[in-house]
């Protein structure tokens, strides 16, 4: 008998989904199920906690702007 | 403020969020064929998998009753 699990399909580039993973190794507490290099599913009540800290990954990759244009 | 915008708008573009159910665990190939052709035909599938006999739609309730009525053929 097939199994039918809830989540959240995400689709998105391999560069992102290789975040998503790493964030996913501290505790494995968001994917349900990797698919390919851009799909997974992902768990439906951990969506919110799991943008926050892609936010965070994706901010702290980037190159902090000079603040020279505020003088 | 910018800079949060800015990230919210690249997510959005590299990623797609679409809640539902996966499918998976299928006995055989045949009844992997014939749920996925049902869930295309009801308009809810949204990503299979071939190779890996799995599939995403994004509600289940028919695909529940239809795989159940094929179980008591």
């Amino acid at each position: 008998m097939p199994r039918a699990i809830r989540g959240v399909l995400i689709e998105c580039d391999p560069s992102i989904k290789s975040i998503i993973v790493q964030i996913d190794a501290e505790d494995h507490a968001y994917i349900v199920e990797e698919l390919d290099d851009q799909t997974l599913v992902v768990k439906e009540n951990m969506l919110t906690s799991l943008k926050m800290k892609l936010d965070e990954k994706l901010k702290a990759t980037q190159i902090p702007v000079e603040e020279s244009d505020l003088d | 403020v910018v800079d949060q915008i800015r990230l919210w708008q690249i997510e959005n573009e590299r990623m797609k969020a679409t809640p539902g159910f996966l499918f998976r665990d299928f006995e055989n190939l045949k009844e992997y064929e014939a749920c996925v052709r049902y869930a295309d035909e009801i308009g809810v599938l949204t990503w299979k998998s071939d190779a890996k006999r799995m599939f995403f739609v994004t509600r289940h309730e028919q695909l529940r009753d239809y795989i159940k009525s094929r179980k008591t053929k």
